[in-house]
């Protein structure tokens, strides 16, 4: 579990407190997104995960130990965080290795590492490229990489941040199918992003920072029936959570997705007949 | 009394283009035609050769980017592979996704009048295109900030200050607002339709958000592989089925009409967002107020 | 990290020495270098630094002036140890180092109290090559964003296990792949989308640019010269004639 209790951090060369006593939990099993305006301090909030920053003052524990009190290295094994930008981790001759290098850094074994980076490649639909250097691939083939490199080596937490920058429909929808994956398996995946069409298909938990406050904490259904603070904070509600809006009494509750809608409708229309 | 059309400001004559180093085109025999004025957005999975297509207009292809070249590409009366850059560059404007990548001096003013030093005006007429453009783009207060101290929404609206002071016709934005959160985004997209209305700067913008553009884009065309698969009004392209196997993102309120739709379900009107909809429905269907 | 760099980096500052035109600023800084390579006796160094202490003064520069200074004695120890090792006698040693911090001095103030900006008018000024210049001004626009992006870069690297503290040497420097590489690639495709954007806008229409921006001389500038040439004119009398 990710224990943050009374968060307080700041850059070193700045004035401003980027989080303010910030107080969260994170059990196993769930899915979580993060959202805020820009500058609310999410990615500062992720990289303490895994002990990339440390707080000024109050801590946070990563199954119990304290991110001071030991390496980034240590903590990795078990939060795995995917920044935005492939191109800032791809650096391997070929695919394979690009997978591998995690997994030597943390100490595997041959044969597993074999089998492992194996199966990552084939679930990322990846494996015919296993020699081909990693920097001829495109765009959204990067991004799968950089995800197949840190599922490989099977995580507990998996942050990601912003994952469906530049995707296209197929490739958010394979996204998603992933994470709803991850989540059957007890993993944790950690969202920070902006696409809230994205995040009301995934009914997470929802934490909605503001100036380095966590503003909400509760189920995405609840935090995108506050106005104010999504006002606030700069967010666009879903679609199907304003259309809800607009049309009570008529639906009892905003529609998960299309098909539903399509049948609340239908009922609707039958009734009205 | 007014005969015939303007003839067209940009047309594709059965292009095909493939880049040097690989031998399938990257764009078959593609045939184009766009009117002054219009505001088009350009859709497609990954790979459909839109980018490469916006660079076919302003003469990054073939003038920076070699290949093979056929069929023609005719931008205001002129063939494209006949100009070089430099001359186009006051006829199309190019914003790029990167905000970082596309602002090179060390003040926005200094970056705006980075062209128009280039194209050799007097200075008087930098100064005045200078004022005029951080005037349309509300970044007058901007004007002696150095790029760091930029937020990217900022950064891409002084990319087109930079374009719009060569006074170009057209404007074309490759995935403008994909690095920029959703507020931001909208008001880019925003900003691009007031230029599009007040100044009549044709428009072509290819972009993966169609939700900010439902409302603001006259044309959609769809590409996939090299070709254009559908082309034609918003409101009549968005209507077609399996536009989720191009890779686009259908917002779920057009979405949910095409797929009643399907169900035999067809609504007085159809409308591109939540409101339009909901009024329409409470009034026309449930006849609630 | 690079503290020692501070006495020749350009920072903001509102002193007059600022707003001299550069072209002055530079002509100083050339001139101080010069007469420290003319200078042979201690007197004459003491007339020389304690005109660039007063520079120093004058442009609110002193502070970070110093800072250079304080890692150029320690490199100055080491010069000064060495000439008297190798047997050079002890007058001559101090004037070899007197003349070192005295040549680092000038120069700086040149760097530290011009923009880039200025950098780039006075390139211009002096007709240098406009695809150098250009060079220049995005080199210099991109290294904060080349810094952010190594932090950026070694952030995900460290996610995955990196730890480039550890292990010999050779492994030290293995460790470094994974940072370089990336952040090269990145430079590559920076200037990839460079090219696009610059050409885009019309770079490389004519050879005729206009020049929007100019320098020009004003009063000060003027009075700063006739000060600098006087001072070198009479420093080089003196030094002949009168033996210093």
């Amino acid at each position: 579990m990710i224990e943050v209790k009374q968060l307080h951090f700041k850059y070193p060369t700045m004035k401003n407190y980027v989080l303010n006593n910030i107080n969260i939990r994170i059990e196993l099993g769930q899915i979580v997104a993060i959202m805020g305006s820009n500058g609310s301090g999410k990615t500062t909030l992720i990289k303490h995960f895994n002990g990339l920053l440390k707080p000024n003052e109050g801590f946070v524990k990563v199954f119990g130990k304290d991110t001071r009190d030991d390496s980034v290295a240590a903590f990795s094994r078990r939060v795995g965080l995917v920044f935005q930008n492939p191109d800032h981790q791809i650096f391997s001759d070929t695919v394979w290795n690009e997978v591998a290098f995690a997994l030597k850094n943390f100490g595997f074994e041959e044969e597993v590492i074999k089998k492992r980076v194996k199966w990552a490649l084939e679930f990322f639909n990846l494996i015919q490229y296993k020699d081909t250097s990693p920097l001829l691939l495109s765009g959204g083939e990067k991004k799968r990489l950089c995800l197949a490199s840190i599922l490989a080596w099977d995580p507990d937490y998996i942050v990601l941040d912003e994952p469906t920058v530049g995707q296209d429909f197929l490739q958010k929808e394979k996204l998603r199918e992933v994470i709803k994956m991850l989540a059957t398996r007890n993993k944790t995946v950690i969202i920070v992003s902006h696409d809230v069409e994205f995040i009301w298909r995934l009914q997470p938990r929802l934490i909605l920072l503001s100036n380095g406050e966590v503003a909400m904490d509760d189920t995405c259904a609840n935090v995108f029936q506050n106005n104010v603070l999504l006002d606030k904070c700069g967010i666009v509600k879903p679609q199907f959570v304003e259309l809800f809006d607009q049309l009570t009494p008529l639906l009892t509750h905003p529609p998960l997705d299309v098909l539903e809608a399509r049948s609340i409708f239908l009922k609707l229309m039958k009734k009205g007949e | 009394m007014l005969c015939g059309k303007l003839t067209p400001l940009i047309k594709f004559v059965d292009f095909t283009f493939s880049y040097l180093d690989s031998p399938t085109p990257i764009l078959k025999s593609v045939n184009l035609e766009i009117e002054e004025g219009e505001f088009v957005l350009l859709v497609g999975p990954s790979g459909c050769g839109k980018s490469t297509l916006l660079r076919c207009i302003n003469g990054l292809i073939p003038h920076l980017y070699s290949g093979t070249y056929k069929g023609k590409v005719i931008v205001d009366g002129e063939q494209v592979s006949e100009k070089n850059i430099s001359t186009l560059a006051t006829k199309v404007g190019f914003v790029f996704q990167n905000p970082e990548n596309q602002i090179f001096m060390f003040t926005v003013e200094k970056d705006i009048v980075f062209g128009l030093e280039n194209i050799g005006l007097d200075k008087e007429e930098i100064s005045r295109r200078l004022e005029w453009a951080l005037k349309i783009l509300n970044i007058e207060h901007l004007r002696y900030r150095a790029p760091y101290e930029l937020s990217d929404g900022q950064k891409q609206r002084v990319a087109i200050a930079g374009a719009l002071v060569m006074y170009p016709k057209i404007l074309v934005l490759d995935e403008p607002t994909s690095l920029l959160d959703p507020k931001t985004a909208y008001d880019f997209i925003s900003t691009l339709k007031e230029l599009n209305r007040s100044i009549g700067i044709t428009i072509i913008v290819v972009e993966h958000r169609i939700d900010l553009l439902a409302k603001v884009a006259d044309r959609i065309i769809v590409m996939d592989n090299g070709q254009i698969v559908f082309d034609g009004p918003f409101k009549e392209v968005i209507k077609e089925k399996n536009l989720h196997l191009y890779g686009i993102t259908v917002p779920p309120i057009i979405n949910l009409q095409n797929v009643l739709s399907e169900s035999g379900v067809n609504f007085p009107r159809y409308s591109l967002d939540v409101k339009s909809f909901s009024e329409m429905v409470k009034k026309e269907v449930f006849k609630v107020d | 990290m690079f503290w020692f760099a501070e006495g020749l980096i350009y920072r903001r500052q509102d002193s007059v020495f600022h707003t001299i035109d550069p072209r002055v600023k530079l002509f100083v800084s050339i001139m101080l270098f010069s007469l420290s390579l003319l200078s042979n006796t201690i007197l004459e160094f003491l007339i020389i630094l304690s005109l660039i202490f007063f520079i120093g003064v004058l442009s609110k520069t002193l502070k970070r002036m110093a800072k250079t200074f304080v890692f150029s004695l320690s490199f100055l120890a080491m010069v000064f140890i060495i000439n008297v090792l190798v047997g050079y006698d002890i007058m001559f040693s101090i004037i070899i180092s007197l003349r070192f911090i005295s040549v680092v001095s000038s120069t700086s103030i040149f760097f530290l109290t011009s923009s880039p900006d200025e950098l780039e008018l006075v390139m211009k000024s002096f007709h240098l090559p406009y695809d150098l210049i250009f060079a220049f001004v995005t080199a210099v626009r991109f290294v904060p964003v080349i810094m952010l992006d190594a932090i950026q870069i070694l952030d995900s690297q460290r996610s995955r296990g990196l730890e480039i503290e550890k292990g010999n040497l050779i492994k030290r420097i293995k460790n470094y792949l994974p940072v370089l590489i990336p952040l090269i690639v990145q430079a590559i495709i920076r200037s990839e989308e460079l090219a696009e954007a610059m050409e885009s806008r019309a770079y490389g229409y004519s050879k005729k640019k206009t020049s929007y921006y100019s320098l020009r001389l004003r009063k000060r500038d003027y009075f700063a010269a006739s000060v600098s040439i006087c001072f070198m004119i009479a420093f080089i009398l003196a030094i002949y004639f009168l033996h210093i």
